[in-house]
């Protein structure tokens, strides 16, 4: 296992280095590429070695610097994630090839290809971190090589806001995260995590509740959790595609992985129910809020990111129900609960990651973002096409795909609350399900937009008319994630077994054998009696009856009759201009919601000055109000510029003020030292 | 040299301190630069005597080295390198002051008496012949930092940390009979560098704001 560990430092390593050669774009691009299929090749066996291994394996290098070793520790909850970010860090090298070609001449592909391999490795370090001064640096390792990655185009002006929006974001979430670590460094005198399990002194009640609560606004910060998701939908759309489907697909698992790591590691899974529901809270609003915002875009990479705050309130529902059962005690449901949110969390990193490789393919063959400038790309683009219908499918959690099956097991263990002995819990976790299920829904309307508006009809912009397919290398690594998506949806009985010895590491039971039913082909919540899914026989079942559905049509002589004519055409020459516009898809749920999304709508019409009957031109502008950033950081904006104007007065550039603080500073300090 | 007892010898180091301080005082008072310059000249030749004082007396030869290293660099090349910028720039006087002449040689008599303040617990502790001169070497260093902040042209403030560097000196001959060697030669090798690029930097100012006078610089705020 060492030499695997060795193979994927050292292939990142080269994998930084090597495309910074003063070689041609397209081989240093194709050197990236490599270093990192060998790297993440390398991760998924480590992954699944460290799921199956008995033991967690560990290994250290120790430093100079005091309290800093580099620990590494590949437990089962650590090899869950590194196999998370290596499968799509595989599919997101391997479209890299491709992808990063439409950038040559126009950006760097060598600190382009430098920064994603560096990306990747931190990622999986902080994962294995095992030490929490360590743990910190690779954290910020992470932020900054993401932040640069965000940046690539900076020579647009909305990229560099977006890039510094997410720095900021992001420094104030590690803020919280080392306040956090120094909590527990103060109880533990080390900074190692082994001793954070187990501190000399366990830490006091209350400063337990503080550890959370930053812990939760640190980690919550990187997940993108409602009100801290503002960040998502500008950095993530700004990225490179392949990027933004690192960063969307696992950079923001990442937070999953050190919020668990701190509950159920560090705090050893002892709390209150309120902190469970507190998670479930912002889960449910983190969900439903995401999904309202991601149907209002129609940039289709803000949309995804959009859906990223919508799929971390869904991992975080699931996680949320496991800790207050955990903390009643009931074990099994608790890790039922964490099974759920792992599984979606696997789920959404493949199927976002490849609707984002999807969308980076949109924006490869029309350069363009927006969706009302797709349409009929179907027949253009088949395979991305196909790959995209995949993906949204999943997102939208239909049946017999992976989306389906883990929101799935989230409503169950959100059903099962009816054992949790208190009254509160038990009136809230059904609601919890119906933000769920309200989401669910409103995710389906907008994929049947994303897909519907881009994929079919006519062509609504000449980018769209010329689109052509991508190359084979993008159309592979989004073959890739299509097929472990169905894969993960059809094979529960393989992923669910892997899943349960990550949580049961965490609650100390296993379940596995719990939930499959009938030699493995259905799974069950727990208990046979509740309810059960057998995904494959459903998967069967539905590919029947369409299979029955076209036997049927060519039985009784739909295929022998053939007539060419436009749908729906009605005589009429069809146009672009008659097709449903993605604003006028969403307008019916604007409307119903019109309380969240205090939109604004202006229609001005030039009438033709012969006759008031004739419009000579109409100018309709319609936006929603981004609440978030108006009422929460506009005010805390506005108060650190004007704290910074009181604090402008020390700064006023002169020399001798400067010496003089110091000097000051120097005869106080040794008069004080008496 | 029999006459030579240790107390005459303290009284000779505590003696050559007190002209290190005199010079300091002369330093502040003093506003034409050429002569301010002379007169860290003349401030680092005391120090060198009483540096070679202190070797002489305790036996330690690398103090001597020291001691040289100071005529040579601080004695004639620094104030020669000061000098030559002063000409290039034609400026002689500190003209405006932040503080003026009176309230600075008040300041440093208080600046003085707040050094023997803070020194007076741990003089007892010390059992070397110079344990007085620590009280006066943190004066000088006090003394030279505050002149970088009450004037204003940058040869007068480069001036102030050289004398600044002397207290250092003098503190370290005085609490431990001086430094390692090789710290010593790095010491002296920063303070040429520094004085080199202050020079440096000086005529950059003049260039750029057609002034030495560093309260210029605050036009480069925002």
């Amino acid at each position: 296992m060492l030499n695997l560990l060795w193979v994927l430092l050292a292939s990142y390593a080269v994998g930084m280095l090597l495309p910074l050669c003063p070689w041609q774009p397209k081989t240093q691009g194709l050197a990236a590429s490599v270093c990192a299929i060998v790297a993440t090749c390398s991760g998924i066996a480590l992954g699944l070695f460290g799921l199956t291994a008995p033991e967690p394996f560990t290994t250290s290098i120790a430093s100079t610097i005091p309290l800093l070793t580099f620990a590494i520790r590949l437990d089962a909850l650590a090899s869950f994630f590194v196999l998370t970010i290596s499968l799509v860090g595989l599919a997101a090298s391997i479209y890299a090839i491709g992808y990063v070609r439409h950038f040559h001449g126009r950006v760097s592909v060598a600190a382009l290809g430098s920064f994603f391999n560096g990306f990747l490795l931190s990622m999986i370090l902080v994962v294995l971190a095992d030490n929490g001064f360590f743990f910190l640096i690779v954290w910020e390792l992470m932020s900054l090589t993401s932040y640069f990655l965000v940046v690539t185009e900076h020579e647009k002006a909305d990229v560099r806001y977006a890039g510094f929006f997410y720095l900021i974001m992001t420094h104030v979430g590690t803020a919280f995260i080392i306040l956090t670590f120094l909590l527990f460094f103060q109880q533990s005198g080390s900074f190692s995590f082994e001793a954070f399990r187990h501190p000399e002194h366990p830490l006091p009640e209350g400063l337990r509740t503080f550890a959370f609560l930053a812990a939760l606004v640190g980690f919550g910060t990187k997940a993108g959790i409602v009100p801290l998701h503002v960040w998502l939908p500008y950095a993530h759309p700004a990225a490179p595609s392949h990027i933004s489907a690192l960063m969307s697909g696992v950079m923001i698992k990442m937070a999953i992985y050190g919020l668990l790591r701190v509950l159920f590691d560090f705090l050893g899974g002892e709390f209150p129910w309120w902190w469970g529901f507190t998670v479930l809270v912002i889960g449910a609003v983190s969900a439903w809020l995401g999904v309202m915002y991601a149907l209002m875009e129609h940039d289709l990479k803000s949309l995804l990111a959009y859906h990223s705050v919508e799929n971390i309130g869904i991992i975080l529902l699931g996680i949320g129900a496991g800790m207050i059962f955990q903390s009643y005690g009931l074990q099994e449901l608790a890790a039922l609960g964490l099974v759920a949110g792992l599984y979606h969390t696997i789920n959404h990193a493949m199927f976002k990651a490849l609707l984002f490789l999807g969308a980076g393919s949109l924006l490869y063959a029309t350069h363009t973002r927006n969706m009302e400038e797709y349409g009929g790309l179907l027949r253009r683009m088949p395979w991305t096409g196909l790959f995209f219908l995949i993906g949204a499918v999943s997102i939208a959690a239909l049946p017999p795909t992976n989306g389906f099956v883990s929101e799935w097991l989230i409503f169950q263990s959100l059903f099962l609350s009816f054992q949790v002995p208190s009254l509160i819990v038990k009136l809230m976790l059904p609601l919890a399900a119906a933000m769920l299920a309200l989401t669910a829904v409103l995710a389906l309307a907008c994929f049947a937009k994303a897909f519907g508006i881009s994929f079919l009809a006519l062509p609504r912009s000449s980018h769209a008319r010329h689109a052509e397919e991508v190359p084979w290398s993008m159309r592979l690594g989004m073959g890739f994630l299509a097929a472990i998506c169905v894969f993960l949806g059809l094979a529960p009985m393989v992923v669910v077994p892997l899943l349960d010895r990550v949580t049961a590491s965490m609650t100390g039971t296993s379940i596995a054998e719990k939930m499959l039913a009938l030699d493995g082909w259905a799974l069950a919540p727990v208990n046979v009696e509740f309810s059960s899914l057998s995904s494959p026989v459903l998967a069967f079942v539905l590919v029947g009856a369409a299979a029955l559905g076209l036997v049927l049509v060519a039985l009784f002589g739909g295929f022998r009759a053939k007539r060419y004519s436009k749908t729906w055409g009605c005589g009429l020459t069809l146009s672009p201009r008659m097709e449903y516009t993605a604003t006028g898809f969403v307008q019916p749920i604007k409307r119903v919601f019109s309380t969240i999304y205090q939109p604004t709508v202006k229609l001005e019409t030039e009438l033709l000055e012969e006759s008031r009957y004739f419009a000579k031109r109409r100018r309709f502008e319609f936006h929603i109000e981004p609440l978030f950033e108006k009422y929460l950081y506009k005010p805390v904006v506005a108060a650190v510029y004007r704290l910074a104007d009181r604090l402008r007065i020390v700064q006023a550039g002169s020399l001798h003020l400067y010496l003089a603080y110091m000097f000051v500073t120097l005869v106080v300090l040794l008069l004080f030292a008496l | 040299m029999s006459w030579l007892t240790p107390h005459i010898g303290t009284q000779l180091v505590d003696l050559g301190s007190a002209l290190l301080l005199l010079t300091c005082f002369a330093i502040v008072a003093q506003r034409r630069l050429s002569a301010c310059v002379d007169l860290f000249a003349l401030q680092s030749l005391f120090l060198a005597m009483t540096a070679a004082l202190v070797a002489f007396l305790t036996g330690t030869p690398h103090i001597y080295f020291a001691a040289a290293l100071t005529v040579l660099v601080k004695v004639l090349v620094i104030p020669r390198v000061l000098k030559r910028v002063i000409e290039r720039l034609n400026v002689t006087r500190e003209l405006v002051m932040n503080i003026n002449v009176p309230a600075s040689l008040l300041i440093c008599g208080v600046l003085v008496m707040v050094a023997f303040f803070i020194t007076q617990p741990i003089m007892p502790f010390g059992h070397l012949l110079t344990r007085d001169s620590l009280a006066i070497a943190l004066a000088i260093v006090l003394i030279g930092f505050f002149t970088m902040i009450a004037r204003q042209k940058a040869v007068t403030q480069l001036i102030a940390f050289l004398v600044m560097e002397n207290g250092l000196f003098l503190g370290a001959t005085a609490a431990t009979y001086g430094m390692p060697l090789i710290v010593e030669l790095g010491v002296f090798f920063d303070v040429l560098v520094a004085a080199l690029i202050a020079g440096i930097y000086t005529n950059r100012l003049q260039d750029a704001f057609d002034s030495v006078d560093t309260t210029r610089l605050s036009e480069l705020k925002e």
